[in-house]
């Protein structure tokens, strides 16, 4: 069942640089994950690994479709099945395996222990339900609040992600928002319970940079206050460059890097970041020039991928990179954090890795 | 002849005036029930001219999408006209609609709740040239091959359902279902807010150049004012349902006339941790205004560090000129104005 991967395996290097006193919130060991289609058996997450400490943010960037948004599902107990199947991993939480929980188990972390924000709003709304039914259901189960405490919670919630009047809104139903009132109805939803750890899939493609900043100046607040770790998926790398610590690049369901943010903009080793970064636009870019984009298309993750998943869009390809699959391996780091990549190329001098 | 000529010159492609969409609520129940009305559009005035694309910004909840809805007739205007090469589009019958259903296409917001989740992918993308009679049987299929290639999307999905693809990948499949019938406009809500900057740049690389080749015209509705500073000629700001700022692009990115536009464009998140960490972003304190509350005068100006007397009680209009601000304070073509009368 399990693919042996050598990628998956959490390498020496990072292991040894985790101190101890800051043991993960969250660690996800070398997570598998396959949705069976037409076109057959789509490997979406191909051996993904990486922990989480208590009140850090750790940014997942990376490449449309390349599994973000099902890493994240997966833990939450949430991949469809079928047509998903967890192939093979542990996601542990406070000690217990995530991926291994009874329905019921997981319950009763999710919402309370671990909230989500979810990148398609409808999956955690309910169209029949009013804003203040949803938002007041959660309080009441897990946190035990009065009908009247709870309408008093969820004001105040609607208010610090900024609804207007949140006292009357409360009675409509989510059709009645706009697309960036839903998202932060959703947002208002995850935080309620204040949980220790907070997954958010895309939380503020609907809002604009004022109101973002708002709403990331919030989770910092419920990070200061309760210590919650943040997992923050995201296009955005302004919004990477601004609230995040740590890192991880993923590509064609893999992560082929994770460092410390500052030093990923400022040194980033694998060839699909700096596409990526070289993909911004400028603050100078001329309307009479394309953007420039990374060229070529992600492989098909139906077909079994060898060597590098990125090589026939990477310049700095070698003939190895046809045959090898190349794993994270450690790099000179610009950050306090480790820096590592996938890649066999050494992108600073062109030259190939040993 | 001559007519026709005149139109496809003088006449703006899209012309919106004044344009207001009211939404009547009453909530709560029986015994305990408000009424009022949340104005979400209210009263808005713009141009599109063939081969513009018109950038639209401004607050969540500021009334862009509803903007675009009222225009393809998908929430009824409260008032106003909506006019396509100078015919108004108001009370038009089913039949007379098609045409210009077709002309205008729509890239809606919600990649996720906008697309029918019983249908393939090859038949959401092909519906538009059935509905429109442009393509059959192979044919069909031959170009939602290709407009799923031209998005980026892999052909070999075309079976697929929309609950299998991923965020950015939905978007995509909207953005191919608006460009199937080579309509003439088309209104994009927020239409790359999902993909990662890489695809982000190909679908606008994609959309301009359609624009050079074919003439077209886009709405472009997005938060990310660096593409919409990229791809538009013009910018409209939106502020409580109606336009503060109107300016060619590099105009407004250049000198900001509005409180509110400065404020936003303080608040662009810099990609580079360096500078992210030592920026300072204008907040903004004060009441932020409800739409179900009609204000006198400019909705702003209780947030407005600039503000005047006169704004509490006096609405500024949009003047007609090319770097317009709604603003008493700001705008040098209402300024005498207020001088007069402070
Ligand atoms: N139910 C499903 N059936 C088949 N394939 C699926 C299903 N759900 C997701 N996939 C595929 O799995 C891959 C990973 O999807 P995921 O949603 O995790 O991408 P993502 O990284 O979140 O992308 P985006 O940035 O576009 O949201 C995609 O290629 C997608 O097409
Ligand atoms: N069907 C509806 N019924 C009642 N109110 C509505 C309806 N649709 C929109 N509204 C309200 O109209 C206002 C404008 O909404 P709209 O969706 O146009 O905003 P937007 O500018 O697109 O915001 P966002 O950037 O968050 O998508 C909001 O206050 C919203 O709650
Ligand atoms: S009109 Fe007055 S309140 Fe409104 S933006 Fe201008 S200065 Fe501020
Ligand atoms: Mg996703
Ligand atoms: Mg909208």
């Amino acid at each position: 069942m399990t693919q042996t991967d050598p990628q998956n395996t959490t390498t020496a290097t990072e292991s040894s640089q985790t101190k101890s006193s800051d043991e993960p919130i969250l660690r996800v060991n070398d997570l598998h994950v396959s949705f069976k289609t037409d076109e057959g058996m789509v490997r979406a997450v191909r051996g993904v690994s990486f922990d989480v400490r208590a009140g850090e943010t750790v940014a997942i960037v990376g490449e449309s479709g390349s599994g973000k948004s099902v890493t994240n599902l997966a833990m939450m107990g949430l991949v469809p099945k079928p047509p998903g199947n967890i192939d093979s991993g542990q996601a542990f939480f406070g000690g217990r395996d995530l991926l291994s929980m009874s329905d019921r188990g997981l319950q009763s972390v999710r919402g309370r222990h671990i909230a989500m924000i979810f990148q398609d709003p409808m999956t955690a709304l309910n169209p029949l339900m009013t804003v203040e039914q949803q938002l007041t259901e959660m309080t009441r189960l897990h946190l035990s609040l009065t009908r009247h405490d709870a309408r008093k919670r969820a004001i105040e919630m609607l208010g610090l992600v900024g609804i207007t009047a949140p006292e009357k809104r409360l009675r409509d139903y989510p059709h009645q928002f706009s697309g960036g009132m839903r998202q932060r109805v959703m947002i208002a939803m995850a935080l309620s319970c204040e949980p220790e750890l907070l997954i958010a899939d895309e939380p503020t493609t609907a809002l604009d940079v004022t109101i973002q900043a708002q709403i990331m100046e919030l989770l910092a607040d419920l990070q200061a206050r309760k210590g919650t770790a943040i997992v923050l998926i995201t296009h955005d790398l302004g919004v990477v460059a601004g609230v995040a610590d740590r890192v991880l690049v993923m590509y064609a369901g893999r992560i082929v890097e994770k460092a410390d943010v500052r030093s990923l903009f400022a040194a980033p080793q694998h060839p699909y970041t700096i596409g990526l970064l070289g993909s911004l636009p400028n603050v100078e870019s001329n309307r009479d020039e394309p953007l420039a984009a990374i060229p070529g298309q992600p492989p098909d993750l139906s077909q079994p991928i060898v060597g590098c998943s990125f090589r026939d869009r990477c310049e700095h390809r070698f003939e190895r990179c046809q045959t090898d699959d190349p794993i994270l391996t450690p790099r000179e780091s610009l950050g306090s954090e480790p820096h590592l990549a996938a890649c066999h190329a050494d992108v600073n001098t062109g030259e190939t890795r040993q | 002849m001559n007519d026709t000529q005149m139109n496809s010159t003088d006449t703006p492609l899209l012309s919106v005036r004044d344009l207001k969409v009211h939404f009547p609520f009453r909530r709560g129940s029986l015994f305990n029930s408000q009424k009022g009305v949340i104005r979400a559009v209210d009263g808005i005035s713009f141009d599109i001219a063939r081969g513009e694309t018109l950038g639209l910004v401004g607050e969540s909840g500021c009334g862009k999408s509803t903007t675009a809805r009222a225009i393809i007739n998908l929430v009824s205007p409260t008032s106003g006209d909506v006019r396509v090469d100078g015919v108004s589009i108001a009370g038009m019958s089913d039949a007379a609609m098609l045409p210009y259903r077709r002309r205008v296409q729509m890239v809606f917001q919600d990649p996720f709740a906008s697309l029918n989740p019983r249908m393939t992918v090859g038949g959401i993308i092909g519906e538009p040239l059935v509905v429109h009679s442009l393509a059959r049987g192979r044919d069909r299929k031959l170009e939602v091959l290709r407009l799923m290639e031209l998005v980026g999307l892999n052909p070999r999905f075309l079976n697929r359902y929309p609950h299998e693809f991923s965020g950015g990948q939905r978007q995509r499949i909207g953005i191919a279902r608006a460009l199937a019938v080579q309509p003439d406009l088309i209104l994009c809500d927020e239409p790359v807010s999902a993909l990662d900057v890489s695809i982000q740049a190909q679908i606008i690389n994609l959309l301009m150049d359609l624009q050079q080749k074919l003439g077209l015209s886009y709405l472009f509705i997005a938060h990310d004012l660096a593409i919409v500073r990229h791809i538009a000629t013009r910018v409209g700001v939106m502020y409580l349902g109606r336009i503060v700022e109107l300016a060619k692009s590099e105009d407004l990115y250049a000198g900001p006339k509005h409180p509110y536009t400065e404020a936003l464009l303080s608040a662009v998140p810099v990609p580079d941790p360096e500078i992210a960490s030592k920026r300072q972003r204008i907040v903004l304190s004060g009441e932020v205004p409800s739409p179900d509350v009609y204000y006198p005068g400019c909705a702003f100006a209780d947030r407005c560090p600039v503000k005047i007397d006169r704004c509490i009680t006096d609405r500024p209009e949009l003047p007609p000129k090319n770097h317009a601000a709604a603003c008493w304070v700001r705008e040098e073509a209402l300024t005498a104005k207020s001088a007069q009368t402070n």
